[in-house]
């Protein structure tokens, strides 16, 4: 008993063991796939799905996300409705709360406040906080990173569709998500080329490069992509594959409404809009040439319609890309009264709203004036709440409808804002009832109930289409970059609704300086990892 | 074990029951397995069962063996010291009974009196009553249980004091006393034990049931068994089998306590949280007038609950063979099991009228207040086989040799299997009666399902030969394999060795006078390598999943893996020596004195952390070999016999480390600037200075001091709008806003220079014993978050400290404000970067045997224990415990931050412990 007992022992001890052993050290991970399983006909379906929405726009994309800051259309795009004074945020993260504080507000009485932040203004601040330190604390990151996410993304896909094996109609579907890929990287540099002084063209997944280029060439990356996309798009002729992969790519529950497959040429016409967007933002109204408005004539003409899909993104109750309750900045505004959400409704956004306009009734109440903290802004008191789904109005539009499903988020382009576009064009190339007219049709598009506009006086439509894109693009992301091209950052704005800090007075008057920095520059992160090289344009902004 | 261990700092963060200690044995090795040592039960790694769930009164004893020169032998996870625990065995001829069963009394602690202003700054109207932005005084609506206008508080207006009563239309509650409040806690033991002469036996069964300091947050039960059982199966050889069971039930809502100190802390005390509705539910937020990071604990309690089911299996099986000569075989398995199941519930808020109006709900999955049932499950197998065989000689006895040498070889190998699995499904929306289950939610999901399986073997070869008493030396090597390196990889193979000469042992030493005082006199020194293993998918590059709607799709992790990461390898040398003296021969003083004495130094190459790719890359961070450390310290101890006769003894040990961790290198050369696990506080991990200090701006002292960087923080210029306030920081003028830099600097390091111990027993004829121990900490610092946080709105009672500013004496709330808000609202800044040594009566305790006391029969032993814990602490601190952290625990860097964490518990516990 005992010898056999201590032969055993020993022969465990000799190490006959050591040999079985190196098998078990063969271990993969068992949860997730390898970038291997993307190149197959459903594996980059779903990564040009997934990395397009996740990476692009939500959480995922992030390394600093920070949840009060927000994602992309909750957070990237609420700088944006911040700093155009559509909403203000009392929350510090990220210096959020600077971002729209203006350098001064001139009250009824005379009285002039200043920014009470320290530093007193908004290009001071963006500039001490671009620091790589800030990390996630600097605004300027998040654009940044998000919108080079998308890029990396689209990158990805354009590299594996080349390695993957289709079957039935290879070259359709492969076109198909090659057009869809060109699509968001031209909206990445799109979205870059508008904010940042200077950015990259990448092309390689995974990978960057030194040589930053200015604005302007960003822009011209993202037309060049757009018309990829659209030369793909445009060479497809069967239709049933293209939608069946375009109807694989948009998730099933966004395909709803705005939200529905487009046809190659809807899709075409999507891109036809985003092209327009890209002349009309960077470039000052002041100094548009006769040749740019035709241009956005043209583009226009043949851009969305009132009946095309645009890319509306949806929620859904497991908030898989968008969670109903804080899917927008204008769903983030909701709240039991005037003190909102994270967002705060502006004063400035209510004015413009015209007497009777319908769609102020069924989107805002009016409460007691909710004071916020003093020592974050003067101009952010407010007395109105927006209401989550509307007030009821039939056929009036809502900004925002937080029921899982319902939700209409303008991811890209939208009707509204073509039409707009066109009636701006019209208007600076003398056809002003054309102006009037396309005013009058997004009015009644949105079911605003107003008397239609029939006056041929520039000045007088000139304003309505001013008011007319701050109320119907609302929330869009698109407010930062009119007040850029009107001057509204530079020149202020007069007569405008301004509650004091003890909210007792509620001011008409008043004449707000802005001041913000119109171009930002280079994130720090970026630069402290990727240096310029020799040769790059100038990544600061020469603005002070 | 706080204190009682030389050279380690080991603390406790959190106050919650079931809360882990930070054990920190000798230097920060790595930054990302962070500073937790192996543990190892009767030489078998306890691979997934928490130190803290083992019932210590079944533990014998427990050696600390701290540097990898020594821990290399222990295994490839080693590097950070191992932490041995031996459970008590039954003893030959003797069958004991032992009962016991204790009450404890505890209460938080608030050493720094931490409080909210009773004051407040926010505009009134005539009556004294507080108006809102309508002029009218503020009101709490019943219906909805808020408030539906913001307070108005010119916080920056250099007029604004915070010297108004809340005696009007707001009142002032004291949520100190609303949501803390102290437990009583219990413990039973049942012990028996015994043996023959060729068998022993212990078996004991235990229930310790704590509950948190919190209103109606929950508490933990746990239960132990443990059994011990050897025999000799035949001459030599011997078998053990040593098994504990564990059942926990945890139903604490909120683990860490972190969020709802939170949202009790950052709530203005005019919030009535008692308050119900007329449906006699409980608002959750009152409106941005009670700030907007308030919550109502009583709504989160009401609405939300958690459960967590653990058991716990340690089963050990070991069987030793020596031969009657040279050889020995030991071999030992363990197994290590673990089976946890998480259940929390969110019950459906859609009627609850606050949260409604409110938009105000808790969720975890879900995405509004319809509710959700999350059900969490993980096991774990872990998996330990040692094998050892040892030859061992001694020339004079085996051989007749004169020479007084003794060899032993040992080579072991050793096998680790760890088996980790997790099971999250969530549903979401839950009806609004009871009773319901996963069953009846319209939505479900399962959020993860995920395996990690490890292994990793190695085995070691040493050599130790020891000269008589006089002198020994060891050398040998360690070679593992890991499967984080896959099939393909070649092993590590790390050195070690040691020595030793005991001076007294040699004639010159013992003929001296010296020897009648210094007994013993030995120098000793060591040297080890030891391999940190990459965690298993550290090197796989894989991508995410993840189901939009009715599609999988596949998106890239943020953080990126590295095929081409390696391991991490540390290096260190101790010398040491060890003294006995004997200062009194004869008398009953100072005899027995030993002083151990340790230098260590050590160094660890390619630490693995993510370090950030340029964003344009679209990739996060990528996993490198990125940092390289090093650390040193000194360590001693002494214990000493200060008295002794026949009737009484005192006993004294003192304990002392010091130690300090350092970045030699980072690759790339950039800061890594990062943000405590705990949210908020900003800390920086630069190449040449101190592992993980904070970060962030300055405020100074006088107007022409410097920063760190050598510029003057004010242009000469400008110093004329600034001078120095009365409570010594640089303030405007006219603003009154304290000044900060605009750059971030480091504070310094936050750990502390050393830490010390003292422990004292006393012992009167058997009868009495008592014993206390004093802890040092010394240099420490702790960045108090929850203090700035508190300054956020002006709920902090500093608010109500007048100040002298431009000759103005007031309560100013643009200077309090200003310390928060100024440069960077809650940044990381100096001001609330705070000393946080202490001296602390950690233990105290009275024992007395009534059976010796009073000769009472039928008993074995009848003992009356009475113990204080944390009765006093001497710091200058002022946030309620100088001993929390707040970060991740055990964590490299993230070791000096308080945000809103339970303080410690000042506990006074009575005992009996019956012996039969």
């Amino acid at each position: 008993m005992k010898k056999i007992k201590i032969t055993a022992l020993s022969v465990l001890l000799m190490g006959s063991m050591m040999m079985s052993c190196k098998d078990q050290l063969d271990i993969q991970n068992p949860n997730q796939p390898t970038p291997a399983s993307a190149a197959t006909e459903s594996g980059v379906v779903g990564l040009a799905q997934g990395a397009i929405y996740i990476n692009g726009f939500t959480s995922s994309g992030d390394k600093y996300y920070d949840g009060v800051v927000g994602a992309f259309y909750n957070g990237v795009i609420g700088f944006h409705e911040m700093m155009g004074d559509v909403v203000a945020a009392e929350a510090a993260n990220t210096y959020m709360n600077n971002l729209s504080a203006p350098n001064s507000v001139t009250l009824d009485d005379g009285t002039v406040v200043p920014n009470p932040n320290s530093p007193s203004q908004q290009i001071t601040l963006l500039r001490n906080v671009n620091v790589n330190a800030q990390q996630g604390g600097n605004p300027g990151f998040h654009e940044w990173a998000l919108m080079y996410g998308l890029n990396n993304a689209a990158n990805s896909v354009l590299e594996v569709v080349e390695k993957t094996t289709f079957s039935g109609d290879a070259a359709t579907k492969k076109n198909t998500i090659k057009a869809w890929a060109y699509l968001w990287k031209g909206y990445a540099y799109s979205r870059i080329g508008s904010i940042y002084y200077a950015g990259l063209i990448n092309n390689a997944s995974s990978s960057t490069n030194g040589n930053y280029l200015a604005k302007e060439k960003i822009i011209d990356e993202s037309n060049a992509n757009y018309d990829k996309a659209a030369a793909l798009s445009g060479a497809i002729t069967n239709t049933a594959d293209y939608s069946t992969i375009m109807g694989a790519l948009i998730p099933s529950y966004f395909q709803t409404g705005k939200g529905a497959v487009p046809t190659t040429a809807q899709f075409i016409k999507n891109l036809n809009t985003l092209k327009a967007r890209n002349i009309i933002v960077n470039t000052p109204v002041a100094s548009m040439t006769a040749a740019q408005w035709n241009q956005i004539l043209t583009l226009t003409n043949a851009g969305v319609g009132a009946s095309d899909p645009v890319f509306a993104g949806n929620t859904n109750t497991a908030g898989d890309i968008f969670s109903p309750l804080n899917y927008s900045v204008a769903a983030r505004s909701v709240g039991a009264n005037a003190s909102g959400g994270t967002y705060k409704i502006s004063e400035r956004l209510i004015q413009d709203f015209n007497t009777g306009d319908k769609r102020l009734a069924n989107n805002f109440n009016q409460f007691a004036v909710w004071v916020g903290n003093s020592d974050r802004g003067n101009a952010f008191n407010t007395r109105w709440g927006i209401k989550d789904g509307g007030n009821g109005l039939a056929g009036v539009m809502v900004y925002t409808n937080r029921t899982a499903g319902m939700a209409e988020l303008y991811m890209l382009g939208s009707y509204e804002e073509n039409e707009l576009m066109k009636a701006e064009a019209k208007l600076y190339t003398g056809d002003i009832a054309g102006a009037a007219t396309s005013i009058n049709t997004v009015r009644t598009y949105q079911g605003a109930g107003l008397a239609a506009l029939a006056s041929t006086d520039l000045a007088t439509v000139k304003e309505e289409l001013r008011k007319e894109r701050r109320v119907a693009l609302a929330f869009r992301g698109l407010s930062f970059y009119d007040a850029r091209r009107w001057g509204v950052l530079d020149s202020g704005r007069k007569n405008a609704v301004v509650i004091s800090k003890d909210g007792k007075t509620i001011n008409t008057k008043a004449s707000i300086t802005y001041g913000y920095l119109d171009y930002w520059d280079v994130p720090d992160n970026e630069l402290a990892y990727n240096p310029a090289a020799a040769g790059s344009a100038p990544i600061k902004n020469p603005k002070q | 074990m706080v204190g009682k261990i030389a050279g380690a700092q080991i603390t406790s963060g959190n106050g919650m029951p079931g809360q882990p200690v930070n054990i920190l044995l000798r230097g920060i090795n790595t930054i990302n397995r962070g500073t937790s040592p192996m543990i190892l039960l009767d030489g078998i790694q306890l691979g997934t069962t928490d130190l803290n769930s083992i019932d210590l009164n079944t533990i014998d004893r427990v050696e600390v063996v701290q540097g990898a020169a020594a821990a290399t032998i222990y295994g490839a996870q080693g590097a950070n010291g191992v932490i041995q625990l031996f459970t008590k065995k039954g003893k030959n001829g003797q069958l004991t009974i032992d009962v016991s069963s204790s009450v404890i009394r505890s209460e938080y602690l608030n050493i720094g009196g931490l409080k909210k202003a009773n004051m407040h700054g926010f505009v009134t109207n005539a009556n004294n009553e507080v108006v809102g932005g309508s002029g009218k005084p503020l009101t709490l609506d019943p219906t909805y249980g808020s408030y539906s206008e913001n307070v108005i508080w010119n916080s920056t207006d250099p007029t604004v004091q915070i010297n108004k009563p809340y005696d009007k239309n707001l009142q002032y509650y004291d949520h100190f006393s609303m949501f803390f409040q102290p437990s009583t806690n219990h413990q039973h033991s049942v012990a028996i034990a015994g043996g023959t002469a060729k068998s022993d036996f212990s078996m004991s069964l235990s229930h310790a049931q704590q509950e948190t300091n919190f209103k109606n947050l929950g508490g933990i039960g746990r239960t132990n068994f443990t059994s011990n059982i050897g025999a000799e199966l035949a001459k030599g050889l011997k078998l053990r089998s040593i098994t504990q069971l564990i059942y926990t039930k945890n139903t604490i809502n909120d683990a860490t306590g972190r969020s709802i100190i939170y949202s009790v802390f950052n709530s203005r005390p005019f919030a009535n949280y008692d308050f119900k509705d007329t449906d006699g539910n409980y608002p959750v937020y009152f409106g941005d007038a009670v700030g907007v990071n308030g919550a109502n604990p009583n709504f989160v309690n009401q609405y939300t609950s958690s459960l967590i089911n653990k058991v716990d299996v340690v089963q050990n099986l070991s069987l030793n063979y020596q031969f009657p000569k040279f050889v020995e075989l030991d071999a030992k398995y363990g197994i290590n099991y673990q089976h946890q199941e998480n259940i929390y519930t969110y019950l459906n808020q859609t009627g609850n009228k606050n949260a409604v109006d409110q938009q105000y709900f808790y969720s975890n999955y879900g995405t509004d207040g319809s509710g959700e049932l999350d059900n969490y499950t993980y096991n774990t197998t872990f998996q330990n086989f040692l094998a050892s065989a040892y030859f061992k000689t001694d020339f004079q006895k085996d051989f007749g040799l004169s020479l007084p040498i003794r060899t032993s070889t040992q080579v072991s190998f050793d096998w680790r299997d760890r088996y980790y699995k997790e099971y999250i499904t969530y549903g979401l929306g839950l009806p609004t009666y009871t009773p319901f289950n996963a069953s009846q939610t319209p939505t479900n999901r399962i959020a993860s399902d995920y395996k990690i399986p490890f292994v990793t073997y190695g085995y070691l070869v040493n050599q130790r030969v020891d000269y008589g008493e006089v002198a020994g030396i060891s050398g040998g090597f360690r070679t593992d394999y890991s499967s984080a390196f896959g099939a393909a990889s070649t092993p590590f193979t790390f050195p070690r060795g040691d020595g030793y000469v005991r001076l007294s042992a040699f004639d010159f030493w013992k003929d001296s006078k010296i020897a009648s005082t210094v007994e013993e006199f030995k120098l000793r020194a060591a040297y080890g390598e030891a391999g940190i293993q990459p965690n298993q998918f550290d090197r796989y590059v894989t991508l995410n999943t993840k189901t939009i709607g009715t599609s999988n799709s596949f998106y890239f992790p943020l953080s990126q893996s590295n095929p081409g990461l390696n391991v991490e390898v540390s290096k260190e040398l101790e010398i040491g020596t060890d003294i006995g003296l004997s200062l009194a021969k004869g008398t009953p003083w100072f005899n027995d004195l030993s002083i151990n004495a340790s230098y260590w130094k050590r160094s660890t190459d390619n630490a693995i952390y993510n370090i950030d790719a340029a964003p344009s890359t679209g990739v996060g961070t990528l996993k490198d070999n990125a940092f390289s450390l090093a650390s040193r310290g000194f360590q001693f101890s002494l214990n000493a016999s200060i008295f002794k006769n026949s009737d009484f003894s005192w006993n004294f040990t003192t304990n002392f480390g010091k130690q300090t961790s350092e970045i030699t290198a980072v690759r790339g050369g950039a800061e890594v600037v990062i943000t405590s696990a705990a949210g908020s506080t900003g800390y920086v991990l630069r190449a040449g200075e101190k592992i993980g200090q904070l970060y962030g701006f300055y405020a100074i002292h006088s107007l022409d001091e410097k920063l760190p960087d050598g510029t003057f923080a004010i242009a000469e210029a400008n110093r004329g709008n600034y001078e120095v306030a009365s409570n010594g920081w640089v303030v405007n003028k006219t603003t009154k806003a304290p000044y900060f830099s605009t750059k971030q600097f480091a504070f310094g390091d936050p750990n502390p220079k050393f830490n010390m111990s003292f422990i004292n027993d006393f012992s009167w004829k058997g009868i009495v014993n008592f014993n206390f121990q004093v802890d040092w900490v010394y240099g420490s610092h702790l960045y108090n978050q929850t203090k700035e946080w508190m300054y956020r709105d002006g709920i902090h009672s500093d608010y109500q400290v007048p100040i002298t500013i431009n000759g103005q004496t007031g309560a100013w709330s643009a200077f309090y404000r200003g310390v928060y808000a100024e440069v960077s609202r809650n940044g990381t800044k100096n001001y609330f970067y705070e000393d946080a040594s202490f001296a602390r009566l950690r233990n105290l305790s009275v024992a007395v045997d009534l059976v010796k006391a009073f000769g009472i029969k039928g008993f074995r032993k009848l003992q009356l224990v009475m113990t204080g814990r944390n009765l006093t602490t001497i710091t200058k601190y002022t946030g309620m415990d100088p001993e929390i952290s707040s970060g991740a625990n055990a964590s490299a860097w993230d070791r000096g931050t308080d945000h809103n964490t339970m303080p410690n518990l000042r506990s006074y516990q009575v005992g009996l412990n019956i012996g039969f």
